[in-house]
């Protein structure tokens, strides 16, 4: 019965085995038995496995809304985010979103081709400006820094 | 005092940059709370790095620009296709979507605008005249009544947030314990950094509500189906202005919601969506047998619920700025983007701050009248707004995640936060856990281990001295109240 709510409820269990660790982890800081830097962790972590169990007892399943989704999709977008941010280091940021949109785009099913130009090389050009210039956030410029030959605002 | 400081608020807001942001955010506000599924919260945190270079006064403008216009905008799509914009606007439904169905999307639409200005306009008054009282109580707090406080926050939003406590708990405890990440603030001790250089200041709270509250609803929108057909409003709107005898109708029942709702929306955890819900229900009970009845297209249901989540709007932000507690998930974004300008919320805000403090008020005042007239002006448009497919809108707002997490510190480790908070944050929601908890956690975790060891410092680590003080007592009791009472009505049922 309790493994079958174990089993039902798996991400409350990985909170508890967390929490476990951090306990661990926490009683080896100096002082950590007293009011020292574990104090707090282990505090709030024996609060999680308090809790955690709780809600593997009463925990109800049949109320989730899983059974309306499709992970597929979600997953393959999660994908496209990994592999920007991967390939941003040397792509660079306006780059990497130029390569980035066109695809998530087309993935979302748009498809008019003038749309997808115009938001994958406007957009990043624009939050370029915006950051990069305007706001002078240090952006990634990947092993070939483009950005640099876009022109200087008149300011 | 305070009328000097309000007239320092007016000549400020009055800077062509400041007004024109307040315009731009409300705009935002109402573009991004018009399309079902972007909320308010997810929209200021998507946006909130635009505000990182700008002086603390003009970002506001513009963040709660986008706050009031997304709150006040949810009503639309309520009204016209049975389908809230924001969570907020769930109650409007009930009567909103009648009143479409009998042709009367038009003035629907009219009498929310002005109820979601009177609600927001009472809980800016509120947030203006009461919160200077409430501060100045609080600077008498100490250790043990800022630790019960931030206790109480966090019991309260869990058990609000959500259809379980246990859950709500959760969620606030894993924020806080993320908060622990990084150099303990007492010993200096690197806590759970793993030789990482970027740990060690500690895991950046707005990577994470950004990833939690962009990253994961993007993720859960393509997983629900990004080309769900929404139903097409069919009605054009005419006119501007609701006719007299529907002002004379809503008038008492706006600002009677105004009232309840900035109270409501005062405290921790209890959102627009609540406090329409409740302000909707105390309508019905106000007013008993009228035509139509409620449900069935009555404006004043409309009203209820309208001037009821606009005025948590404002009512959230006085725990925010008088105690450093958010309202809910918007204002703890809100804090996460003074505390970018070294600007942290709390009692102290009054003292230093005054003058930044009634900017913002003042220009909050400001940013309703705005809603008001482009609510009124520009309701045909908005209408329209409904139809913009969501396929181009969650690609451009992954990048605008992206790069507000890079901006935060101009490298990439932020946004690889930003992604394993949306990870987290997708699974959480799908398991029922809810968000919103984490967040307050991410903010109160600091203010309850520092007071927490501060107060057994002091008392030489007896718990006496949470007991002693008859504040912290007190606040202590409720926190053990609204968990235990819920789980006491569950295992009865």
């Amino acid at each position: 019965m309790v493994l079958h709510k174990f089993k039902s409820n798996p991400l409350a269990a990985v909170f508890i085995l967390v929490s476990i660790v951090v306990i661990a982890s926490a009683n080896q800081f100096p002082d950590g038995s007293n009011l020292g830097p574990g104090f707090f962790p282990i505090i709030v972590s024996v609060g999680i496995i308090a809790f955690g169990i709780v809600d593997i007892l009463v925990d109800d399943d049949t109320q989730l809304e899983m059974s309306n989704f499709s992970m597929t999709p979600a997953v393959i977008m999660f994908a496209f985010l990994v592999g920007y941010l991967l390939l941003m280091p040397i792509t660079g940021f306006l780059v990497g979103t130029m390569l980035f949109l066109p695809i998530a785009l087309y993935y979302s099913t748009v498809r008019s081709k003038l749309m997808i130009a115009l938001i994958s090389i406007g957009l990043p050009i624009l939050l370029f400006y915006v950051f990069g210039r305007i706001f002078m956030v240090r952006l990634p410029e990947g092993i070939i820094p483009i950005s640099r030959l876009l022109p200087q605002l008149p300011m | 005092m305070v009328l000097t400081d309000i007239a320092t608020g007016f000549a400020n807001v009055l800077d062509p940059l400041i007004l024109t942001l307040m315009v731009v955010g409300v705009l935002l506000g109402i573009l991004m709370g018009s399309i079902p599924g972007m909320t308010a919260t997810m929209t200021i945190a998507v946006l909130l790095s635009f505000t990182f270079t700008l002086e603390p006064a003009t970002g506001m403008m513009l963040l709660l620009g986008i706050y009031g216009g997304a709150v006040y905008a949810g009503s639309i799509p309520a009204i016209l296709i049975r389908t809230p914009g924001t969570p907020s606007a769930a109650a409007t439904i009930f009567d909103g979507y009648p009143l479409s169905k009998k042709g009367e999307a038009g003035r629907a639409i009219r009498v929310s605008t002005v109820a979601s200005f009177v609600g927001g306009i009472i809980s800016v008054l509120a947030l203006m005249f009461l919160s200077p009282v409430i501060a100045n109580a609080a600077l008498e707090f100490r250790s043990p009544e800022f630790f019960a406080l931030s206790v109480f926050g966090l019991t309260i939003i869990a058990s609000v947030s959500g259809d379980s406590v246990p859950k709500g708990m959760i969620s606030g405890l894993l924020g806080m314990l993320i908060a622990t990440i990084g150099i303990d603030p007492i010993t200096g001790y690197q806590r759970f950094t793993f030789d990482i250089p970027n740990l060690m200041g500690g895991i950046e709270f707005i990577a994470v509500m950004i990833g939690l509250f962009g990253i994961a609803e993007g993720l859960r929108k393509y997983a629900q189906g990004i080309n769900d057909e929404q139903d097409k409003p069919d009605q054009n709107i005419t006119g501007v202005l609701p006719s007299l005898s529907d002002m004379k109708s809503i008038a008492p029942i706006s600002i009677g919601s105004g009232i309840v709702g900035s109270l409501i929306g005062a405290i921790p955890g209890a959102g627009g969506d609540i406090a329409s819900f409740i302000t909707y229900n105390e309508a019905t009970r106000w007013l008993k047998n009228t035509t139509p009845s409620f449900g069935d297209g009555n404006i004043r249901g409309v009203a209820a619920a309208e001037s009821g989540n606009n005025a948590s709007t404002g009512g959230a932000l006085i725990p925010t700025f008088t105690l450093g507690i958010p309202g809910d998930s918007v204002s703890a974004l809100l804090i996460g983007a003074l505390m970018v300008h070294n600007v942290n919320p709390g009692p102290g805000l009054y003292e230093d701050e005054s003058g930044l403090l009634y900017t913002i008020f003042v220009g909050f005042l400001l940013i309703y009248v705005i809603i008001l007239v482009f609510g009124l002006l520009g309701a045909n448009y908005w209408a329209r707004l409904i139809n913009i497919p969501q396929a181009y809108l969650w690609p451009v707002i992954f990048v605008l995640c992206a790069i507000g997490a890079i901006a935060l510190s101009g490298t990439v480790f932020n946004a690889w936060v930003m992604v394993a908070a949306g990870i987290l944050g997708f699974v959480m929601r799908l398991r029922g856990y809810p968000l919103a908890p984490m967040v307050l956690g991410l903010i109160l975790a600091p203010i309850a281990e520092e007071n927490l060891r501060r107060s057994l410092e002091i008392s030489g680590g007896s718990v006496d001295i949470f007991y002693t003080s008859p504040i912290a007592l007190t606040v202590l009791l409720l926190s053990i109240a609204t968990i235990a009472v819920p789980a006491i009505r569950a295992v009865r049922n």
